[in-house]
C-alpha cells in the first residue's frame, strides 16, 4: 500500500506521548501568533521551528514532509506569488509584461506565505503525531457532548481512505488516454471528474460509515464510558508552554528591536 | 438490515408486517437499542472501523453501550483471542491485511456479545484460504450456540452446514427449509436464477435432469459426490487437452523489481512471457503483487530494476498515454475509470483518445459496441447508474471499443457479479481472444483458472512460485498451500472418484464438460 499524507505516522516520538488537547491548543497558539507577528523573519523562525520539531522531535520521516510539501509550501508559494503581483507600490522590484512587482507586493506576498505554510504545517504536525480518538475523548473531557466530538473527527479519520479513492481514480483515468487536444481542458475535465466520483462513492460509503457504527450502538446513550481516559501530560503542557514563549519572544523582539 | 431495526428507521421505506428480534418488535425499538440482540457485519469493514487501533475498534461498541472500562478490557483481549488477532492489538486498522480486516469486524461484532449475528458477504474479496479460515471461525461461532444469518453468493462451505435456507428472489422468499430440502424441491430453480451452487450440488442436480442418478439424493458435499457417482461411466472421446498457445511474445519480464518504500519489496525479482492469444491468470494471496503487476504492465508503476520489454520496447520508454493505446486495464471498481455523463459519450471519448473524430465513424462504432455489449438502451444513462454487470461491460468496452489493444487486464472479473453475470463477461472475453486479443486476468476465483486460463501465474510473497497450465498447478498441493489458494470441489470430486478406482477421462474442467462426459451411472 502507498503510504498517504494524510495520516496518523505511528512512530511514538516525544510529541506522539504528548496529549491531544495540549497539541490542539498548541495549533491555535501558532497560528494566533501567526497573525501578531509582523516580520518576515519572525514568521519564518517560527516556520523553522515548527521544522526543527517535526523532523527533530516528532521523528516525522523526511519523505513524508516532503509529499506533503505541495499542500504545505506550494498552496502557500501560489499564494505569496498572487500577492506579490497584484499589490500596487512605489518600489518596482522588476516588471514581466503587464505584471508588475514591488517591494510592497513581495512583503506581502512573503507574509501571505508564511502565515499559511505555517497554519497548513502545524496542522499537519496535529495529523501526524495524535491518534484522533485521544482528541475525540480530549473534547469530550472539556465538556463537548460526544456524538458533536465524534464526528469532526471521524471526518479525519476518513481524509486516508478518501486519498486513496482520489489515487485509485487517477490511476484509472490516466489509462483513458487523452481526448481533446488542449491539455488544460484536459485537465480541467479530470478535475471535475476526480471530484464527481470521490463525492459519490464517498457520499455512499459515509452512508454504510454511519449504519455501522449506529448499529455498534454509537449514539444508545447520552453519554458512553472509555477504556482509556483522557490525561494532561508533562510533554504536552511543556509544548504548550514552549511556543507560546517562543511567540512571546518574537513579538517583543520585532517590536522592540531587542 | 431489517433485523437490526437500520430498515425502517435509517433507510426509511414503508414496512408491512412485523418483524420480531429477540421478543421486541423492530418497528417499536431503536437501532441502537437493537445492538445488543444483533450484531452486523458489513461487506467492506474497512468503512465500518472508526478508530485506528485494533483493540480501540474492539472496544468502541461496549463504550457505546456504556459498559464498566474494566469488563471492556477483558472483552477486548477475549474477543480477539477467539480470532486469534490478539498479538496485533497496538496495531493500526489499516496496516491490516483483507483477512484481518474481517477477523477484526467479526472481534467487534463479538465483544459486543449479540446473540444473533448478521453478516453481509464477508468473504466477498478474499483469497481462497483466508476465506476458508473466516469461514471456519464463522462455524465455531455456531457450533458455541450463537444465531448466524448469512447472506452469500458464496455457498460451497455453508451448504452442508446451515441449519435453514432462504431463497429469495426479486424481494419475495421463493422456498426455505433445510439446505437439503431446497436443493431437492427447487435446485432447478436455483440453477435458472443463476445462483452459485457447489460443483457437487450442480453436478448432481445437471446429470438427475438428464435423467441419471434415479433413486439417489443430490450431493452437497464432495465426499457425498463421491459415493453417489462412484459407479459411473465415461464416454470413450473425452474432451482434449488445451494446448499450449505459442505466439509472438509480447511482453517479456526478467528479474523486475519493485518496492513502493526503500525498504520493503513489492515484487523482488519475477520473471515471465506473455504470448499473444493467451488468457493468462494471475493468481496469489492478498498483498503477493498482483495489482503492482498490473499496474506496472500499463504504465503506471515503472520496475525499480530487472528488465520489462512490452511489445518490443523498454517499459522505461513507454508512457502511460501511449501504452493506453496497445493495453488495456479493466479496474477492480470500472466507476474509477469513467469520465463522462452518458454510456454514449464515454465510448465516444475512448475513439477521441484514440485520434479517431470523424463524428460518422464514431456513432458508427460506438453503436456496434453498445450492441455488442447489450446496452443499447441504456446509451444516454449515466454510467455510475447502471447495474453492476454492465458497468463492468462498459469498463471492458471503453478500453476496447477503439480497436487497437492488444492485451486486456481485467482484475478481480468475478467481484460483485453473480453466476450469470460472470459467464456473460467470460463470454466477451472468450470472444476477445479469439479475435487476437491477449488476456490477463487477476483473481481469487480457482473455477475460473480451471476453466477458461490457459496459463496460470502463480504469485506469493512478491515472487513467482509457479507458471503453467491450471491442471499441473491443481496437481500441486504444495504449492496451491504456499498461495493460499483452494483446490476446486470439480478437482476433488474427480480426484475422490480416481482414487475410488473410477476411470476419469482428463480435462474435465468444468461443470458441463463434466456432465456431458457422463455416460451412465
Amino acid at each position: 500500500m502507498s503510504e498517504n499524507t494524510l495520516q496518523y505516522i505511528d512512530n511514538n516520538s516525544i510529541v506522539h506521548r504528548a496529549d491531544a488537547l495540549s497539541k490542539l491548543a498548541w495549533v491555535l497558539i501558532v497560528v494566533i501568533f501567526t497573525f501578531q507577528f509582523q516580520s518576515a523573519a519572525a514568521r519564518g523562525i517560527m516556520l523553522a521551528s515548527l521544522l526543527i520539531l517535526a523532523i527533530v522531535f516528532a521523528r516525522v520521516p523526511l519523505a513524508a514532509i516532503l509529499r506533503a510539501s505541495p499542500l504545505i509550501f506550494g498552496v502557500a508559494l501560489l499564494l505569496g506569488i498572487f500577492h506579490l503581483l497584484i499589490t500596487p507600490g512605489e518600489t518596482i522590484l522588476f516588471s514581466f509584461g503587464p505584471l508588475t512587482a514591488t517591494q510592497e507586493g513581495l512583503t506581502k506576498g512573503l507574509e501571505f506565505f508564511f502565515r499559511l505554510a505555517i497554519m497548513v504545517m502545524a496542522s499537519f504536525m496535529l495529523i501526524w503525531t495524535t491518534d484522533i480518538r485521544e482528541l475525540m475523548v480530549g473534547l469530550v473531557h472539556l465538556g463537548i457532548p460526544y456524538r458533536y466530538a465524534f464526528a469532526v473527527f471521524m471526518a479525519l479519520r476518513f481524509l486516508p481512505i478518501v486519498q486513496q479513492e482520489v489515487d485509485a481514480v487517477k490511476a484509472a483515468h490516466a489509462i483513458r488516454g487523452r481526448a481533446s487536444s488542449s491539455p488544460i481542458r484536459h485537465r480541467f475535465r479530470l478535475w471535475q471528474r476526480y471530484l464527481f466520483t470521490v463525492i459519490v462513492n464517498g457520499l455512499r460509503k459515509a452512508e454504510s460509515t454511519a449504519l455501522a457504527i449506529e448499529s455498534r450502538g454509537f449514539g444508545a446513550y447520552p453519554d458512553r464510558t472509555y477504556v482509556k481516559e483522557f490525561r494532561w501530560t508533562a510533554t504536552g503542557i511543556l509544548l504548550m508552554l514552549l511556543f507560546l514563549s517562543l511567540g512571546i519572544f518574537l513579538v517583543f523582539w520585532e517590536r522592540q528591536g531587542i | 438490515m431489517l433485523l437490526n431495526g437500520i430498515i425502517p428507521h435509517i433507510l426509511g421505506g414503508e414496512l408491512e408486517g412485523k418483524v420480531i428480534v429477540d421478543g421486541q418488535d423492530v418497528s417499536q425499538s431503536k437501532v441502537q437499542n437493537m445492538a445488543h440482540s444483533v450484531g452486523l457485519l458489513f461487506q467492506d469493514p474497512e468503512w465500518m472501523f472508526a478508530t485506528l487501533q485494533v483493540e480501540d475498534e474492539v472496544a468502541f461498541g461496549p463504550e457505546n453501550l456504556r459498559q464498566p472500562a474494566q469488563e471492556i478490557t477483558a472483552q477486548v483481549t477475549r474477543s480477539l483471542e477467539y480470532v486469534g488477532m490478539n498479538h496485533l492489538r497496538k496495531n493500526l486498522v489499516w496496516a491490516l491485511s483483507g483477512g484481518q480486516i474481517q477477523k477484526l469486524g467479526l472481534a467487534a461484532v463479538l465483544a459486543m456479545a449479540p446473540e444473533i449475528i448478521v453478516l453481509d458477504e464477508p468473504t466477498a474479496n478474499l483469497d481462497p484460504a483466508t476465506t476458508h479460515a473466516v469461514h471456519e471461525l464463522i462455524l465455531r461461532l455456531r457450533g458455541e450456540g450463537r444465531t448466524i444469518i448469512l447472506v452469500t453468493k458464496d455457498l460451497d462451505e455453508f451448504m452442508a452446514q446451515a441449519d435453514h435456507m432462504i431463497l429469495l428472489s426479486e424481494g419475495c422468499v421463493l422456498a426455505q427449509g433445510t439446505p437439503r430440502s431446497v436443493i431437492t424441491e427447487h435446485g432447478s430453480i436455483m440453477l435458472d436464477l443463476g445462483v452459485w451452487l457447489p460443483d457437487p450440488t450442480e453436478i448432481g442436480l445437471r446429470l438427475k435432469q438428464q435423467g441419471f442418478l434415479k433413486n439417489k439424493s443430490i450431493p452437497i458435499t464432495v465426499a457425498e459426490a463421491v459415493a453417489v457417482l462412484q459407479d459411473i461411466r465415461f464416454k470413450e472421446n473425452p474432451p482434449g487437452q488445451k494446448e499450449p498457445v505459442i505466439g509472438e511474445t509480447l511482453i517479456h519480464a526478467e528479474n523486475v523489481q519493485f518496492g513502493y518504500t526503500r525498504k520493503t519489496k513489492t515484487l523482488r525479482g519475477v520473471s515471465f512471457d506473455i504470448r499473444q492469444g493467451e488468457i493468462v491468470a494471475i493468481v496469489g494471496q492478498n498483498g503477493a503483487g498482483k495489482s503492482t503487476l498490473s499496474k506496472m504492465l500499463v504504465g503506471l508503476l515503472k520496475p525499480s530494476s530487472g528488465n520489462l520489454t512490452m511489445f518490443g520496447r523498454k517499459a522505461s520508454q513507454w508512457n502511460v498515454q501511449d501504452l493506453a493505446n496497445d493495453v488495456a486495464l479493466v479496474f477492480q471498481n470500472p466507476e474509477h475509470q469513467f469520465l463522462c455523463d452518458t454510456v454514449h459519450e464515454e465510448l465516444a471519448y475512448s475513439l477521441l483518445a484514440q485520434g479517431i473524430s470523424d463524428p460518422e465513424e464514431v456513432g458508427k462504432r460506438v453503436k456496434a459496441m453498445l450492441e455488442r455489449l447489450n446496452i443499447t438502451d441504456s446509451a444516454e444513462t449515466h454510467p455510475f447508474s447502471l447495474s453492476a454487470g454492465s458497468k463492468r461491460r462498459l469498463g471492458v468496452a471503453t478500453m476496447l471499443v477503439g480497436g487497437r489493444a492488444r492485451l486486456l487486464i481485467v482484475d478481480e472479473p468475478t467481484y460483485g457479479q453473480d453466476r450469470r453475470l460472470t459467464e456473460r463477461l467470460m463470454e466477451l472475453i472468450n470472444n476477445l481472444r479469439a479475435e487476437g486479443i491477449t488476456v490477463i486476468m487477476i483473481t481469487h476465483d480457482m473455477r475460473l483458472v480451471d476453466a477458461y486460463v490457459d496459463r496460470a501465474i502463480v504469485m506469493a510473497n512478491g515472487e513467482k512460485i509457479f507458471d503453467g497450465p491450471p491442471r499441473e498447478l491443481f496437481q500441486s498441493p504444495d504449492i496451491v498451500e504456499r498461495a493460499s489458494l483452494r483446490i476446486t470441489a470439480l478437482r476433488r470430486i474427480v480426484d475422490g472418484l480416481r482414487a475410488a478406482g473410477t476411470q476419469v477421462p482428463g480435462g474435465l474442467n468444468i461443470v458441463d464438460s463434466f456432465v456431458a462426459a457422463v455416460d451412465y451411472v
